[in-house]
């Protein structure tokens, strides 16, 4: 299987975004919007998504917190902070400062 | 937009009210918390009030909506002096997919997944997004806060 380079994947993965916030947008449940078949082809692209994904967080909070906990297997956010996308934002772009992905 | 995906918002009075944002959705816009995701979920990506059931039915909004004091309403979404309404809509499985809050004039107010917030009638959001009102629920208009 020939692997995809790093521009592909970045140019999948734009297209995928923007299909997941278009086709979302109008959803308030959480359920669908992280279930949503783009969302979930994000999180198969693998690690290389996790700094695309934190790249598109480092411009507004989103619903990214569920696709890059499946991809790293970590969870930098407070439970306190339930709910809370700004400090979800946050705590996420301070993991990926921290691993040199941001 | 708006009017492709609500048709009831074409022959109505409606107006968008505020900026997108994704912070906080529907369901905290009417329980009047504009800084969460309400979601019943088991996850610190979305809130849900401590000690209600974390399940996607109509009782458990009702009763995420009570520890806000609101209760089912026996008159549906007729003005009401002194009294604030929240309507939740669900789909034709019954499964609850939106709330919409009441405003002083009678007009209702929602904010839309993770797009605007804006005021339109009891009908305008009827269809395929987001079902039907499935239950009203209303509480006692909070006194006004004392000026410091």
């Amino acid at each position: 299987m020939k692997k995809k380079t790093g521009a592909a994947i970045a140019k999948i993965f734009g297209m995928l975004a923007n299909q997941w916030r278009t086709e979302t947008a109008l959803s308030s449940s959480l359920t669908d919007v992280v279930t949503h078949a783009a969302y979930q082809r994000i999180i198969g692209l693998g690690r290389p998504a996790v700094p695309l994904i934190l790249a598109e967080l480092a411009v507004q909070p989103d619903h990214w917190g569920w696709a890059l906990e499946a991809l790293t297997g970590e969870n930098p956010v407070d439970d306190e902070d339930a709910g809370r996308l700004d400090r979800i934002q946050a705590a996420w772009l301070e993991w990926g400062h921290t691993k040199g992905l941001v | 937009m708006l009017e492709a995906m609500f048709p009831g918002l074409a022959v109505g009075n409606y107006a968008i009210t505020s900026a997108k944002t994704p912070t906080y959705n529907c369901i905290a816009w009417a329980a009047g918390d504009l800084t969460r995701w309400w979601w019943p979920v088991r996850s610190p990506l979305a809130y849900w009030p401590a000690g209600v059931p974390c399940e996607v039915t109509l009782d458990a909004f009702i009763a995420a909506f009570a520890t806000l004091g609101y209760a089912p309403c026996n008159v549906g979404g007729a003005l009401e002096s002194g009294v604030e309404k929240v309507a939740l809509y669900a789909d034709r499985l019954g499964t609850p997919t939106h709330a919409a809050r009441q405003l002083p004039t009678g007009a209702w107010t929602s904010k839309l997944g993770r797009l605007e917030d804006i005021r339109h009638t009891p009908e305008g959001l009827d269809g395929d997004q987001y079902g039907v009102v499935a239950c009203v629920l209303r509480r006692d208009r909070p006194a006004a806060p004392i000026a410091p």
